[in-house]
């Protein structure tokens, strides 16, 4: 009984909430392409005139109130029929298509002849949703073997990345697409080009950064970006969880100096100490910071690069409180006398 | 001194659009300049002008460019993020760029470069890459003997795998800072499987300094993806840090990311990761659904619970973000984001952040937003931050 009064009310909810879940259609009103067709028997063309001898270089071919009127000649309303019929933003699909696509139906038609249905699938289905995806186009055109010979899309795009659209049926950059898009993109950077520019990509990797994209975007929340929302409060216990993954994009010579100075989390600068209790002590007590920097050394030296690194080998040597900073096996090409930061220690050296 | 740096890239930005508007006249040209401002982000009044553009004006050239002013919490007061001259064969056979760029060069990190990248590729899909030139260095850090060189050889093996190794030496003040082997490999052998791994191997340290491999598959509204990461921070580090003399600890990730397209307008991806650093061993979880409040998506509500259990700062945290769109030119956003750390040490036991955001498109090619951010932090009770942005665009969308 309570299993099915849950159920039930499962039920009422879905059903509550099927329109804004994209169940139920929404209350605008699609053009009913499919009641024209099947109980009308219009065909495409009576209301698309000229539309099978259309090139890229012709309008829209969309039917305007004179041509509704034709047969609707007693219309419920004076106003023009796609004020209220037909979704505004299947319109602006159908122009933007115009606008970046290489397409003629005259070509189509003269393999289809006349099947229209055979691409325009939403026809059928009542939808309004008629606009080819272009997973129909991939149905006929081998579109890799186009890429795979000239690297570009060319061939029916005209300006990919002035599109400015993403794929939605192929290259869709789905699931955790943040962590996952580097290991995707070390073997497909000509896949990568296609769409996105240079600066596209230094918008995050670039040195010298002054802003991420996600920031300058600040009026998008649901924009993916690496450092959303307050991460500066929780950037120390990210940057903890995954050594090494900020070295990755920041330098290790000042970036995070820089923002402690002037957030007067900095010793050196008169502020307070970023460290715990517990960090450091010569005289047996906690030694919090050796851990620590076994576990990400990166962290250490984004903040005690250069000169500070003197501070390191104060009592990390041989013979010093620290010994010998070197782990059992280690080795390095790196010529102990001569070469940075070997000296430090070893100039002098037998 | 700040005010009249911020004030006189807001005059420059404005005398720029001006006389851009009237030059912009053609297809194959984008333009876009934002000038941003924050009172205090992080910290300090920013006012940033960022200038970007791109053309395409030819088959066998393209020419883009990057660039901000203004005043940086990190970076000084101007810089060229890119600019950079492509010249290449129409069929993409062959390819030059030179200039400023980013050089992602198969599983080397990311390189901020000044210099040359030239690429031939050959119609049996074998490719060869080569460049070389100098490191970038934030507020001309430079050295007098910086540089970078590497290559990359690929072969593609028929139309769905490719395989490339890559090599990389980068010198600092003539010291040898990285000198590392890669190599990469994608494929994906049916429609619904894609494979990808890299390793990167640390020549000087010797040992692997990063991998991963991640396997997707796409089943209809699923698609399950499994991965693992190897990252070596010692070897991430140049190698004329004292700090990579540290040794190898790796820390190792094995987890999955699901992301299910529940109802037309409702996405799920809930992520779990098992993480081990340095003998640490944790479980790191998330879920977030995105309901799409129209069949564009032009607004949307996002909510996420996150759960960082591995490490040595564990926490968990909450966020909640909508966009709404309330009139053709006018759209609404706001963001909200609880973080509740598990061991507080003093920084506060809950760190909220939350923002107000409002966009305008007065008319075609001008964009406007202003925002509020206001947040309790580890370093401050209450901070609060006003942000705006102008924008122009020309030539996309």
């Amino acid at each position: 009984m309570k299993r099915a009064s849950l159920l039930l009310l499962f039920a009422v909810l879905l059903g509550a909430c099927a329109q804004i879940l994209g169940i139920k259609p929404p209350e605008s009103r699609p053009f009913p392409h499919r009641v024209h067709v099947t109980k009308g028997a219009v065909t495409c063309v009576q209301c698309h005139v000229g539309i099978m001898n259309a090139t890229d270089a012709d309008g829209m071919h969309m039917p305007d109130t004179a041509k509704c009127v034709s047969c609707h000649a007693k219309p419920h309303d004076s106003r023009e029929c796609s004020g209220c019929h037909g979704l505004q933003y299947v319109r602006e699909g159908v122009e933007q298509d115009l606008d970046h696509l290489k397409f003629s139906h005259a070509t189509h038609d003269k393999r289809l002849k006349g099947n229209c249905a055979y691409c325009h699938r939403g026809v059928t289905e009542d939808s309004d949703h008629v606009r080819p995806p272009m997973g129909i186009c991939l149905s006929c055109h081998e579109h890799q073997d186009d890429f795979a010979e000239a690297r570009t899309c060319d061939r029916c795009h005209k300006d990919l990345r002035g599109e400015e659209v993403r794929p939605e049926s192929h290259v869709a950059h789905d699931g955790d697409w943040l962590r996952e898009h580097g290991n995707r993109a070390y073997s497909a950077r000509d896949l990568c080009s296609t769409c996105h520019t240079d600066r596209y990509c230094a918008g995050c990797h670039g040195i010298t950064v002054p802003a991420l994209p996600e920031t300058m975007a600040f009026d998008d929340p649901l924009r993916a970006g690496v450092h959303r929302a307050g991460y500066v409060s929780r950037h120390s216990l990210e940057a903890r969880t995954q050594p090494g993954l900020c070295t990755t994009c920041h330098d290790t010579g000042g970036f995070c100096g820089s923002c402690h100075q002037r957030m007067g989390v900095d010793v050196s600068s008169g502020g307070a100490s970023p460290h715990p209790p517990g960090w450091l002590s010569v005289s047996g007590g906690r030694n919090d910071h050796g851990p620590a920097a076994w576990r990400d050394p990166s962290v250490c030296a984004s903040c005690h690069s250069g000169a500070g690194e003197q501070l390191c080998v104060s009592c990390h040597r041989v013979g010093g409180v620290g010994g010998n900073p070197h782990p059992a096996g280690w080795s390095s090409k790196l010529r102990p006398t001569i070469d940075q930061p070997c000296r430090l220690c070893h100039q002098g050296a037998p | 001194m700040r005010r009249v740096v911020v004030g006189s890239s807001v005059a420059s930005a404005i005398a720029t659009l001006l006389a851009l508007e009237g030059i912009a006249s053609s297809d194959p040209y984008r333009l876009r300049i934002d000038a941003i401002g924050y009172t205090q982000a992080p910290q300090s009044p920013v006012g940033l002008v960022v200038l970007q553009g791109d053309d395409k004006a030819n088959q066998w050239v393209d020419a883009e460019a990057l660039t901000w002013m203004g005043n940086s919490s990190f970076n000084g007061n101007a810089d060229v993020l890119t600019a950079l001259v492509r010249l290449h064969d129409p069929r993409n056979y062959g390819e030059l760029r030179l200039g400023r760029q980013i050089l992602t060069v198969g599983a080397l990190r990311p390189l901020h470069l000044d210099g040359a990248d030239a690429r031939l590729r050959a119609p049996t899909g074998t490719s060869f890459e080569a460049f070389g030139g100098v490191p970038v260095q934030p507020q001309f850090g430079y050295h007098a003997w910086d540089w970078a060189t590497g290559a990359r050889a690929a072969q593609s093996i028929g139309r769905d795998t490719s395989l490339g190794f890559s090599y990389l030496q980068q010198r600092s003040d003539g010291q040898l800072a990285y000198d590392e082997a890669g190599f990469d490999f994608a494929s994906s052998p049916v429609p619904v499987f894609d494979l990808a791994a890299h390793g990167v191997y640390d020549l000087i340290d010797p040992g692997l300094a990063e991998a991963g491999i991640s396997v997707a598959g796409r089943f209809g509204e699923l698609r399950p993806e499994i991965y693992a990461t190897q990252r070596s921070p010692s070897r991430l580090i140049p190698a004329t840090s004292l700090f990579s003399a540290l040794g190898d600890t790796p820390a190792e990730v094995v987890g999955t990311a699901v992301k299910w397209r529940m109802f037309p307008r409702l996405d799920l991806l809930p992520t779990l990761a098992v993480r081990d650093t340095a003998g640490d061993v944790g479980l790191d979880a998330t879920v977030k659904a995105t309901l799409r409040l129209d069949d564009r998506g032009g607004g949307a509500l996002s909510v996420e619970g996150r759960r960082q259990g591995s490490g040595p700062d564990r926490w968990s945290g909450a966020r909640v973000a909508v966009r709404v769109p309330v009139a053709a030119r006018v759209g609404c956003s706001t963001e909200l984001e609880l973080v509740a750390p598990d061991d507080p040490r003093g920084r506060g036991s809950l760190w909220p952040w939350g923002l107000v955001a409002i966009r305008w498109v007065p008319v075609e090619h001008w964009e406007v937003a202003a925002a509020m951010e206001a947040a309790s932090t580890p370093t401050a009770t209450r901070e609060v931050n006003g942000l705006a942005r102008i924008g122009w665009s020309w030539g996309a969308r």
